[in-house]
């Protein structure tokens, strides 16, 4: 089959399943079959995304497996915009990725949202089809402005998505605020397009766009991508909306949430490298914000009681140190992590979800003892518990070791201090969600729990299955991004290792039930609590209410009486002129032939003295 | 004769007439003092034509004559028109068209 009909298939199947869902009400509202078109619109795409991963893995040098582009905007000949399709070592790997945890989440969703009406279910697999084929048209975007459209798209359905309970109040405002944080970090992208294109002339990231940007073009370029990407991403200080996106369902979150959309201004980067790499001051920028989130996200989830909230701050935590990686430049740690982390966190959302199918809430204390009842998914988790915290030979290991191994030769010696505690924290607060959630003493929730149907398991076993062995694919990928990579257990490597037992210890020493009574810890949920609402939220809120809100009505105010008053005096005055002049307008004949005499002498004195 | 008495003669013409449009209250009055002003500029003309020997002047002048009668038509028909509808043809009295 040719390359150019499997990315057709791959890109145009999920969003024929989404048109057809939308363009027929009664098919949708039936539920079932719109499932099963999803699902299988989403397993052709799986298929056709891994026929491409392979080719391109058989590719032996870094040249693109498919280039193909459509002129759109014609415009003297010359075509503004082009549209179209990349298959590259970059990428192939990104698209295998999103085809397969989307795939894995769509098959999850049968299961998962089988108690609701049709008409819900038929909605959520329409967006989540349209999802699926806007994430896969960023991905393979030939140039920034598709990646425009796929990141707009993508954001599009992040808001519906999270408003699935759309009658639930607190639901409503969690999708309104996703939305207007990220589209106000989305400014960023799109004035970034805008220089890209006048300086740069192109909407490309080839060496001859980034060649005419220059040094400071390509510096302005990267610091308006990077605030995109920090809204995208959900980096400090525009995290604020991803916790409360927890609000949408579980399978929501774990795609879009944790392995894919989140994921997407980290690909950004990836993607537009060879312009951040003519800007090394934002790099730096970079290498400090994304230590710091990670750091920080992973102190506000130490203390998270709601599973869904501790594993939404995990994954700002591990984008952190995406960005980080990258900040130091290194393409294979911040991009080998985006893949092994899109697999481990959404197996962990999986069976978090699984354990909250179970429970009805999302609350750590009322799933205790679900050890007894879910084992299947109980396992499933600790295994994404442990590929997160980074226990040697799982895939989370291996992708965090080459950052931290980076981080400790870049010369940033803070943000690798930071990387370094964070990757104890990760063990503590995995571990601790484990003991809580899986061994805690039972509670009324897990008396009526039973095990998740096949359809759930089944998604679930094929991440972990990835969870557990993709660690050992990154020599493989490292060639396909065309870069150096040979695995290397140093110093480093064995800090980090260390302090990721140090954390299990400690959360076990905390929170192994025989000791709950005296836990040392419990003061830290106090704090946490401070730290979540008392600090990010209450500022973002008061910047919000004092600074946004003040301006908006100073320009409502200036709107108002200043342009709209001008407006007015534009009107008011020939109103009142003409008012006046009537009173010349006699009717009388003779008085009009006086005024064509006057005219008359005064055209002729004018005449005269202006000959 | 010399060219100034034909214009002085035109002037003085030209000036009956737009005293005449100007004090007139009746429309025909005043209709008779605009064909006043406009025979004065045809003096003009015919006096300018002969003293440059030129014949474009009274050529003109022959159209300038008939366009003249065509508005004086015109004119006329609006007189019996004011007339029918007021009947009366005093202009000061027609002023509907007052500011």
């Amino acid at each position: 089959m040719s390359t150019s009909l499997l990315i057709l298939l791959t890109l145009f199947t999920p969003v024929g399943a989404a048109l057809t869902l939308g363009l027929l009400p009664n098919f949708r509202r039936a539920g079932r079959p719109a499932e099963y078109l999803s699902v299988a619109a989403a397993f052709v795409s799986l298929i056709a995304a891994t026929v491409l991963f392979i080719r391109q893995q058989l590719v032996s040098d870094a040249t693109p497996l498919l280039d193909t582009h459509i002129r759109w905007l014609s415009h003297n000949g010359k075509s503004l915009v082009e549209v179209g399709a990349t298959i590259d070592g970059i990428s192939a790997p990104m698209l295998l990725v999103v085809a397969l945890v989307a795939f894995c989440v769509q098959l999850y969703s049968m299961g998962y949202l089988a108690g609701e009406s049709g008409d819900a279910r038929g909605r959520y697999f329409t967006y989540q089809s349209l999802f699926i084929f806007a994430m896969e048209a960023m991905v393979v975007a030939p140039n920034a402005f598709q990646v425009f459209m796929g990141w707009e798209l993508v954001g599009m359905c992040s808001y519906l998505l999270i408003g699935h309970y759309y009658q639930k109040p607190s639901a409503a405002r969690a999708s309104l605020k996703a939305f207007w944080v990220t589209k106000f970090a989305d400014m960023g992208l799109l004035f970034g397009l805008l220089v890209l294109f006048t300086v740069g002339g192109s909407f490309g990231w080839d060496s001859t766009t980034v060649t005419s940007l220059g040094s400071s073009g390509a510096t302005a370029v990267a610091a308006l991508f990077l605030l995109a990407v920090v809204g995208k991403s959900a980096q400090f200080p525009l995290h604020i909306w991803l916790p409360d996106a927890m609000e949408g369902p579980t399978p929501v979150s774990a795609l879009l949430h944790a392995a894919t959309m989140v994921a997407a201004g980290v690909y950004l980067i990836v993607r537009t490298y060879p312009i951040f790499a003519a800007a090394p001051d934002v790099l730096t920028v970079m290498a400090y914000l994304g230590a710091f989130t990670a750091f920080f996200a992973a102190c506000v989830a130490m203390v998270q009681t709601d599973i869904k909230k501790l594993l939404a701050y995990s994954t700002c935590s591990q984008l952190g140190y995406m960005v980080a990686a990258l900040g130091t430049g290194s393409l294979m740690g911040g991009y080998f992590h985006l893949s092994t982390h899109a697999c481990f966190k959404a197996l962990l959302f999986l069976a978090a979800g699984s354990f909250i199918h179970a429970v009805h809430s999302n609350e750590m204390e009322n799933m205790g003892g679900l050890w007894a009842k879910m084992k299947l998914s109980a396992i499933l988790f600790i295994i994404g518990s442990l590929a997160l915290a980074g226990l040697p030979g799982l895939s989370g290991f291996f992708s965090k070791e080459v950052i931290l191994e980076e981080l400790s030769h870049s010369g940033h010696a803070l943000p690798f201090v930071a990387c370094m505690l964070t990757a104890g924290m990760t063990a503590f607060y995995m571990t601790k969600a484990c003991l809580l959630a899986i061994f805690g003493p039972p509670s009324e929730g897990a008396r009526h729990a039973h095990e998740s149907p096949k359809t759930m398991l089944l998604p679930m076993g094929i991440l972990a299955a990835l969870s557990l062995v993709a660690g050992f694919g990154g020599t493989m990928l490292a060639q396909m991004y065309g870069v150096e990579y040979a695995f290397h257990f140093g110093t480093t490597g064995i800090i980090a290792t260390a302090l990721g037992f140090a954390g299990i210890g400690l959360a076990l020493f905390a929170y192994l039930p025989s000791r709950r009574a005296n836990n040392p810890f419990g003061a830290l949920t106090s704090v946490g609590s401070f730290i979540r609402y008392g600090a990010v939220d209450r500022t973002a809120a008061f910047a919000y209410r004092n600074g946004l809100c003040k301006i908006g009505a100073a320009i409502g105010w200036f709107d108002r009486y200043v342009v709209d008053g001008v407006m007015n005096l534009t009107g008011w005055l020939p109103l009142v002129a003409a008012q006046r002049l009537r009173r010349i307008q006699t009717g009388v004949v003779t008085d009009y032939v006086y005024g064509v005499i006057v005219g008359l002498i005064v055209l002729i004195a004018m005449g005269t003295v202006f000959k | 004769m010399t060219l100034a008495a034909y214009l002085i003669v035109a002037a003085a013409v030209f000036c009956c007439g737009l005293y005449g449009v100007l004090t007139r209250r009746n429309a025909i009055g005043m209709l008779i003092g605009v064909e006043l002003m406009a025979n004065a500029g045809n003096i003009n003309l015919i006096a300018f034509s002969r003293f440059l020997g030129q014949v474009d002047g009274q050529v003109f002048t022959l159209f300038a004559i008939a366009l003249t009668v065509a508005e004086v038509v015109v004119g006329l028909a609006l007189v019996l028109l004011l007339y029918r509808s007021r009947k009366n043809i005093d202009v000061v009295q027609a002023s509907e068209m007052k500011g």
